[in-house]
């Protein structure tokens, strides 16, 4: 391996240039387990990014199979974890390892990790496909390196149908096939008062964007209206109703806005395509963590998997609310109500406005994180700093998750229904996911 | 200026705009249909294939320029991984487009684009070709020869990767500046996202006469540039830099545009000017004044949906806010989808180029599409497009009826009257395939002009000039610049459309914005046209 392209595996590892920052990576073995697992998660970040399928609930959804790919290849090994299937829908039983047989868990996370990665992405440009080739071979080699060729082949082999097995599992869902990146091609607007109407410019944004996802088969949650909120404020345009008051408290913070309240909407937009999505923003966070934590490779991928499965079933949950009440933008109230030149700080985002999106899964995600962290772990959020976007601090992750769910209001784009709502639905949601056993 | 471009006919766009001759619900009437006839490469002689792997993604671009000073225009073709090939034009007036390829010193591999430009005012074409490596500038020695002349014009080719290109003569220069759009990183192949390599801004040298170029300037920050426009967007006398960058593999990133203002160091547009944040897949940029306001409105090319921005707030005295509404959906230009060929996927879009195709007065708008490479989520099957532009001001997809819906993966392309007889004609660049001319034959076209430049001092070419012809009550303006659309650009004849007029009047503003007086000559033919002089009738 030359000079030049070790330099850029390790970069993968060790650099953090993805996402992580570079001054709190420490130094280790190149072929330490959990290290194999999150310098794939590095390039799967950069993939969500780049893979014009993946709007945050399909990104959420391949977290969530990655995550329990990565977990199982562990557990299969591990006599201290316990393996998910038979506790996640649909999963019954998984391939077990050969009794007695030496294996490398380095090996099969790598070999498990490149078959997710290439077939959960299987459709990223050729920017993406040519740089996760040479990972994996650059991977396979660093990972090989001293292990004795009846292991690798072993390991190699065993990797293979694990993840075969999951991803066909992951088939079963009803979330695999994204067309048209999730704008159906047909979609009848209901045109009735207070419903959704396009928001966007753009001809593909003239539908909504994946109208039948609540439709999804979720993996903890029973199923994607376990957790369907109340109706929202009911619409009216009389000034002294509950929503026209909602509509108004938008309008007035957005044209009120501190620095500090316009840096947080813009440091939770995670806009789909220029960043790795609210779901990766919560991936990243939980890579920052498990690196300040200096986390061994159990809570590792215990932690990715439970995140990532609990803000699948939040994307799901979301969705089936959004679909359900079909509400009304701020943007297209507040121009019609209160002021026709009004805009918004964010891009409102092509799809109904109850819940929040965001506010959800990031009420889940914190959920999840506290369950396995606790509620006084303080961390630095630095996900955004490769676009110039200074890192934060928060004191835990439901403080984070408040303010992912604030920033929405800040940016114009949710009532404070669809935040407060949304937070309580990702917390009911979170809790199918601390349910799930990992240790024996 | 200012005084020049009201004088010149905003007046009488507002009264006589098309607008008011329709009324708001009458429909327009259906523009005249272009008829291309794709001329096979055993007639045209040409059979370039843009090749290679990853490293030719972008590019492909297309420039032409009349080398050989018979004015017919020459073309040079780039080869990805091959070598590009230069192609002399063999046509005859009104026949076939026919061309050779002849060697002429631009053939080189890694060639991404190209555009022509006259650096060292001599009255003969230089070129600058665009490279994945170091980028060179060929001197033009006369008779369609080139040499190498990177050291002797100190201009440092660098070892970028590069698709982008755009040149104005600062007020007071002789020699050009020029600004090289640079794209990834091309060592960062395992990190290639944030990996943005500065673009380049290469000035004259301080001394007189200007001969040379000084070491180049980063624009930083840079986004991956895959287009760049020196463009005179305020009409204040003084063009900025527009420069459209590729959203999937910058952080941080945006659409840009750079003051550029003689002696000073270029400066970035900022929100508190009115530019807005803008985040495309940004490849191609067209410009044009469609409104008759005396402004252009800019075409960027992007992935599924593009962008057609008018301003917001018309300038006054050259100053105002650089603010800009998308009007594509409106206007009929968001081009998000292929039309034919049933592959309902999203587009992908790169050269653009806003020419009057049926010569009936108004300008009609072509797109170069083309999926990346195996990327499942955008059409395989995305067919070019040509919009005509109808009297309210709206575009109608017509390329299939043209004749023009190849399903190739194209890339760069060019639309120049390749055979004189007023019909713009057109060629196009293929990934893996090689690159088609289709002769326009429109049988209903209306009448044209085409109008060469002939500007004093260093800048042979007039660029920064407005050309304005009067055309049904309003004034067809068009901008005459070197830059924009991908990786390449044309230098020379300039075509107006003029529907059933057989005379027009037009005149030019030029560089320093001194405006010509007004001259009426004869349509349907072509004229050469110095400052303060009647134009010269050649063809």
């Amino acid at each position: 391996m030359s000079v030049v392209i070790r330099r850029a595996v390790l970069g993968l590892f060790f650099v953090c240039s993805c996402l992580l920052p570079l001054a709190a990576a420490p130094a280790r073995a190149a072929t330490a387990p959990q290290e194999v697992v999150t310098g794939w998660y590095k390039l799967i970040l950069e993939l969500v990014r780049h893979t014009s399928n993946y709007s945050p609930p399909v990104a959420a959804r391949s977290f969530a199979y990655i995550g329990v790919t990565s977990y199982e290849a562990v557990a299969s090994g591990s006599d201290n974890l316990q393996s998910l299937a038979g506790q996640l829908n649909r999963l019954k039983t998984l391939p077990a390892r050969e009794k007695g047989a030496t294996y490398d868990d380095a090996v099969i996370l790598n070999t498990v990790m490149e078959f997710a990665v290439t077939h959960f992405f299987d459709r990223t440009g050729p920017t993406g496909q040519h740089v996760m080739k040479k990972m994996a071979k650059l991977m396979d080699e660093e990972v090989t390196q001293s292990v004795a060729p009846d292991v690798v082949a072993r390991s190699h082999a065993y990797g293979q149908i694990l993840s075969q097995a999951v991803f066909d599992w992951s088939k079963t869902d009803g979330g695999a096939t994204v067309e048209n990146m999730g704008f159906p091609l047909d979609y009848k607007v209901s045109g009735k008062p207070g419903h959704w109407v396009p928001t966007s410019l753009i001809r593909q944004q003239q539908a909504p964007l994946l109208p039948e996802w609540g439709k999804v088969l979720p993996l903890a949650m029973p199923k994607g209206s376990t957790c369907r909120l109340p109706s929202p404020p009911a619409f009216s345009e009389k000034p002294d109703s509950a929503f026209y008051k909602e509509a108004n408290e938008v309008y007035t913070a957005v044209n009120g806005l501190s620095d500090e309240q316009r840096t947080i909407a813009r440091f939770w937009s995670d806009d789909p395509m220029l960043s790795p999505t609210p779901p990766g923003h919560w991936i990243n966070i939980a890579l920052l963590v498990l690196e300040q934590q200096k986390a061994d490779l159990p809570t590792t991928v215990d932690t990715l998997a439970r995140l990532g499965v609990a803000l699948s079933d939040a994307f799901i949950g979301c969705w089936d609310s959004k679909f359900e009440y079909d509400l009304i933008r701020p943007v297209t109230y507040i121009k019609k109500m209160i002021d026709p030149k009004w805009e918004t700080l964010l891009i409102t985002p092509p799809f109904p406005e109850y819940p929040s999106g965001h506010s959800t899964q990031s009420g889940a995600a914190a959920a999840a994180m506290t369950h396995i962290f606790g509620d006084k772990l303080g961390f630095d959020d630095s996900t955004h700093q490769a676009d110039g976007i200074k890192p934060r601090h928060f004191a835990n992750f439901h403080a984070a998750a408040e303010e992912a769910a604030v920033s929405r209001l800040y940016g114009g784009i949710h009532f404070r229904s669809a935040i407060e709502r949304g937070l309580t639905q990702g917390e009911c949601i979170a809790n199918y996911v601390n349910a799930l056993k990992t240790k024996k | 200026m200012l005084k020049a471009i009201l004088s010149g006919g905003l007046g009488a766009a507002l009264l006589l705009s098309p607008s008011v001759v329709l009324s708001d619900d009458a429909p327009a009437p259906r523009p005249v249909t272009p008829i291309f006839q794709e001329e096979q490469a055993a007639e045209s002689g040409v059979d370039t294939v843009y090749d290679g792997d990853w490293e030719f993604m972008v590019g492909g671009g297309v420039s032409t320029f009349d080398c050989d000073d018979d004015g017919f225009p020459d073309m040079l073709l780039p080869g990805g991984s091959g070598k590009s090939v230069f192609y002399h034009n063999e046509s005859k007036k009104g026949g076939p487009i026919v061309f050779k390829a002849t060697t002429s010193g631009l053939e080189v591999d890694n060639l991404l684009g190209s555009y022509a430009i006259d650096i060292d005012g001599d009255g003969i074409k230089d070129i600058i070709l665009l490279r994945r490596g170091e980028n060179i500038v060929m001197r033009g020695k006369g008779k369609c020869q080139f040499e190498r002349a990177n050291e002797t014009w100190n201009f440092d080719g660098g070892k970028a990767w590069s698709a982008a290109m755009a040149a104005t003569w600062e007020r007071g220069n002789t020699w050009p500046t020029i600004a090289v759009g640079n794209y990834i990183d091309r060592e960062a192949d395992m990190e290639p996202w944030g990996s943005c390599t500065d673009n380049w801004l290469h000035r004259p040298k301080a001394a007189t006469p200007q001969r040379k170029f000084a070491n180049p300037l980063p624009l930083t920050p840079s986004y991956c540039a895959l287009s760049m426009l020196f463009t005179d967007w305020n009409r204040s006398g003084t063009p900025s830099l527009r420069v459209s960058n590729d959203r999937e593999y910058y952080k941080g990133g945006r659409e840009h545009m750079w003051h550029v203002d003689p002696g000073k160091a270029p400066v970035l547009y900022s929100e508190e000017e009115g530019w807005k944040y803008l985040r495309i897949w940004g490849m191609g940029i067209a410009s044009y004044d469609l409104d008759f306001d005396g402004y252009p409105e800019y075409f960027l090319t992007s992935m599924a949906d593009n962008k057609l921005q008018a301003l917001v707030t018309l300038p006054k005295d050259g100053k105002g806010p650089a603010t800009y509404k998308d009007i594509a959906f409106a206007k009929g230009v968001t081009a998000h989808r292929p039309y034919t060929g049933g592959d309902w996927h999203p587009s992908t879009a790169w050269h653009t180029d806003f020419q009057d195709v049926n010569n009936d007065g108004l300008v009609d708008l072509f797109i170069a599409k083309g999926n990346v490479a195996e990327m499942p989520d955008f059409a395989k099957l995305d067919p070019n497009d040509l919009l005509v532009q109808n009297a309210k001001g709206n575009f109608i997809e017509m390329g299939l009826e043209a004749g023009i819906a190849s399903m190739n993966v194209s890339r760069g392309a060019a639309l120049v009257d390749f055979n004189l007889d007023g019909l713009v004609d057109l060629v196009v660049t293929n990934r893996w395939k090689p690159a088609q001319v289709w002769r326009n034959v429109t049988p209903d076209a209306g009448h044209f002009i085409e109008i060469g430049l002939k500007g004093e001092g260093g800048n042979r070419d007039g660029i920064g000039s407005w050309i304005e012809v009067k055309h049904d009550g309003h004034v067809l303006r068009r901008e005459i610049t070197i830059g924009g659309g991908h990786a390449g650009g044309s230098l020379g004849w300039h075509h107006f459309g003029l529907g059933k007029d057989t005379d027009v009047e037009f005149r030019v503003i030029w560089p320093d914005g001194t405006a010509d007086e007004w001259q009426k000559v004869a349509a349907d033919a072509f004229y050469w046209v110095s400052p303060k002089k009647l134009a010269v009738r050649v063809q």
